[in-house]
């Protein structure tokens, strides 16, 4: 139950969230629009007996994350597009080796550097893929300031579950969003906690990567009397490298299997408006914000509009869309990128006519400019 | 009761993948062998390598082990160890993994002063991907990206370490392993980041394409370049541009070691103490 | 410490199995008590054979310098081993070895 008022912005409660869920442990380095999420991290964890650090560059923040996540303590790390463009290679070390980590991504206006200090939502795509190889990303963006908190604490829960990074998405906007929330209570949040799986038989019996084709590995903690091995190459039932190609294949197949196999575990999007809608708008993080208001105006003015928010971005809600997608014809993506979302949407709904309201320029959409778009399609 | 290695092996795996005579296995057993010494549980230790030959150090031994990503061991150690500050954490790597692509992260874990034992195996080249310069290689070896002959200058790892604050810097190579093991024991001892820089024969990748084509070759070659650092300190500055000093070349206890002051943090966060300021250093730059 | 019990009566002996012919350990040993033989099966067509056990004088050069964990030295105290001293005919030998490419020539001391 979501009790708790608290007045803070979206990058800091991230930070609160995480400290709450029990992440014992930060490696970061500082990029605007991310910074306050390592600022205030530092500042709790120690508190709390844990620990964080600034790096000397993004990819020794990263890398220290996943050690101490190895380790076995919940572990993130906080940075923006260009810090996700660094860290990429890391990133798919821990998917290949299936250690959790909560990724915090405050995204910016891209490519490259940008614009540093204002909205965007252009690292969608680089989300689902920031690594080279097969694997598949787990992908959250908060729409408001409280899933700011409780997205952050499902990170972290998914992480475990199964047993890779999971993204947080949060646009500069929401990022830096000041306002009060209602959120779940600290008691509350820790009786939620769920720890990744661990083996507690004889350490001879120990496999931890010889699970059923749909379970992600057991990897027990460090120095608690399991020894097993780590390597980003590919690898065998105790972890050792190899190239047998029995073994090679069902490694890959199950790194997606895992997830396939439990999307509903990972399922989550707000359906607004939807159950007269003649008019589907699509849109997430902060530009969500816009659309509901937007609605509003529209169904005002009789325009029945509504709005399908996908809250975990990847994998994405594709049944679901096609649902709405089949029901409505007149769809209109609005986000904050040449329609990096728009592609999946159409690729989950078979349909090549979607229309996109898109913005690049680093500054937010109105409920106007979705409302004029909206009147201009009717 | 000789000595039994196979209890820090990880059996299965043996024999190692490396050419016979690599240095590696040399620097492998003198490793064990301190390990032993010391009386380390296996539990309690971390071993973490990098890419290359020397990558495959970690899947050898019998510890919680980890093979990272080309050039970030000491990171990776970095959140291990600031995670579990009881615990003893090694990283291996190469020349090329320390020292180029790896090359900030070693200044910086030097910098820190983070009780973390880092391994250099320096055999002077890449030596998996068939030998690529590395920024140890002499320069006029032939290397296959540069086969007119290599014109990139060396650096000497162990003034870097110092120059970066590293509180325990030392070299020594695989020639004489009881002097490695007593270096290893010293070194892991230290509480502070220790830096070793060990010196060791690729004779099936640069020995080869340089007219040491034999283990004992390079082996020799590696004598004639390396002396104790007393014998060093006697020669004429010519003579010394081309011998590397080995032995302790510093070892400062005072200097005080990241996860300690890291509980000072803890501390200040925790209402224990009041806030940290330039008053509790000696250090005012 | 982590020991083991040496064969009887045995100075050194070693596990062929590991050897990858290196010749490290003849080029160490002071006593000639070591030597590579022709072995198609194995690595560089060689193998490490011992040929003079008796006069081992314990030093423990050859294990400490081998990279493959292939060869092994008794303890001195604890394995109730008597090693032999280091002589002259010793020394001899382990010359000839090494300057004949690390193997024992045909017909020594014959």
């Amino acid at each position: 139950m979501a009790n708790r008022e608290i007045i803070s912005t979206g990058n800091d409660l991230a930070a609160i969230a995480a400290v709450d869920a029990g992440c014992m442990f930060f490696g970061g380095y500082p990029i605007t629009p991310s910074s306050e999420v390592m600022h205030t991290i530092s500042d709790l964890l120690p508190a709390v007996g844990g620990a964080a650090i600034q790096m000397e560059d993004e990819i020794a923040g990263v890398a220290c994350a996943i050690g101490a996540s190895m380790s076995g303590v919940r572990s993130m790390t906080a940075t923006s597009g260009p810090g996700i463009s660094l860290k990429a290679e890391n990133l798919g070390l821990a998917q290949m080796t299936e250690t959790p980590l909560v990724v915090v991504n405050v995204m910016r206006g891209g490519p490259s550097t940008g614009l540093p200090t204002r909205v965007s939502q252009g690292d969608v795509a680089q989300a689902k893929n920031p690594s080279h190889g097969d694997y598949k990303s787990i992908t959250l963006c908060a729409g408001n300031l409280a899933e700011c908190y409780t997205e952050t604490v499902r990170a972290f829960n998914l992480a475990d579950r199964f047993m890779q990074p999971v993204f947080v998405l949060l646009d500069e906007t929401i990022g830096h969003m000041h306002g009060k929330a209602m959120i779940p209570t600290e008691e509350e949040v820790k009786a939620g906690i769920k720890l990744r799986k661990t083996f507690d038989g004889a350490p001879e019996d120990y496999r931890p990567y010889g699970v059923e084709q749909d379970e992600p590995a057991v990897l027990n903690p460090m120095f608690t009397g399991y020894r097993y091995h780590f390597t980003g190459l590919h690898h065998d039932s105790k972890g050792f490298p190899t190239e047998e190609i029995e073994t090679c294949r069902k490694l890959i197949e199950r790194l997606f299997n895992k997830i396939e196999a439990h999307q509903d575990e990972i399922d989550s999007y707000e359906e607004f408006m939807l159950d007269d809608a003649e008019f589907l708008i699509i849109a997430y993080g902060s530009v969500s914000l816009a659309a509901k208001e937007a609605i509003r105006h529209l169904r005002a003015d009789g325009i029945k509009a509504g709005l399908f928010r996908p809250i975990t971005l990847w994998p994405s809600p594709a049944t679901r869309i096609k649902h709405w997608t089949d029901k409505i014809n007149k769809v209109l993506c609005v986000e904050l990128n040449i329609g990096q979302y728009r592609d999946e949407i159409q690729r989950a709904s078979g349909r090549l006519d979607i229309d996109g309201l898109f913005k690049v320029n680093g500054r937010a959409i109105s409920p106007y400019e979705i409302v004029n778009k909206v009147k201009e399609t009717m | 009761m000789a000595f039994n290695y196979d209890k820090y092996l990880r059996l299965e795996k043996m024999p190692t993948l490396w050419c016979w005579g690599c240095g590696d296995g040399v620097i492998l057993k003198a490793f064990i062998r301190a390990v032993d010494t010391l009386g380390w549980k296996q539990d309690d230790v971390c071993v973490i390598s990098g890419i290359g030959c020397s990558g495959r150090f970690s899947s050898y031994v019998d510890f919680n082990t980890i093979h990272t990503t080309h050039g970030r061991t000491v990171a990776w150690a970095t959140g291990v160890k600031l995670a579990n500050p009881t615990k003893h954490v090694v990283c291996v790597a190469g020349d090329g993994d320390a020292l180029a692509i790896g090359g900030n992260h070693t200044i910086h874990a030097c910098r820190r002063n983070i009780d973390i034992n880092f391994i250099i195996i320096n055999n002077f080249i890449y030596g998996l991907t068939n030998s690529q310069t590395s920024p140890t290689t002499p320069q006029g070896m032939w290397t296959v990206s540069q086969k007119a002959g290599n014109i990139d200058p060396t650096f000497d790892a162990c003034n870097l370490a110092i120059a970066a604050g590293a509180s325990f810097v030392a070299r020594e190579t695989m020639l004489d392993p009881k002097k490695l093991e007593k270096l290893f024991v010293k070194g892991f001892t230290h509480r502070g980041f220790s830096f070793f820089d060990i010196m060791s024969n690729c004779h099936v990748n640069l020995g080869r394409k340089n007219k040491m084509g034999s283990a004992m070759e390079n082996l020799n070659w590696i004598d004639s370049i390396t002396t104790p650092l007393s014998k060093w300190e006697k020669l004429s500055p010519e003579e010394q541009k081309n011998i590397f000093p080995t032995g302790i070349l510093k070892h400062d206890e005072t200097a005080r070691e990241y996860c300690d002051m890291y509980e000072d943090i803890k501390a200040v966060h925790q209402g224990k103490r009041k806030v940290i300021t330039q008053n509790d250093f000696e250090k005012k730059i | 410490m982590s020991l083991m019990v040496a064969p009887a009566n045995t100075p050194v002996w070693i596990d062929t199995d590991r050897c990858k012919a290196c010749d490290i350990c003849v080029s160490v040993c002071p006593a000639g008590v070591l030597s590579m033989k022709a072995e198609p099966s194995s690595t560089l067509g060689a193998m490490i054979e011992i040929v003079a056990l008796e006069d081992c004088i314990g030093c423990n050069d050859c294990e400490l310098n081998c990279p493959d964990f292939a060869i092994f030295v008794a303890d001195k105290k604890s394995d109730n081993i008597k090693f032999a001293k280091l002589s002259d005919q010793a020394k001899a030998r382990a010359a000839a070895i090494i300057s004949n490419n690390y193997r024992l020539p045909v017909n020594y001391g014959k």
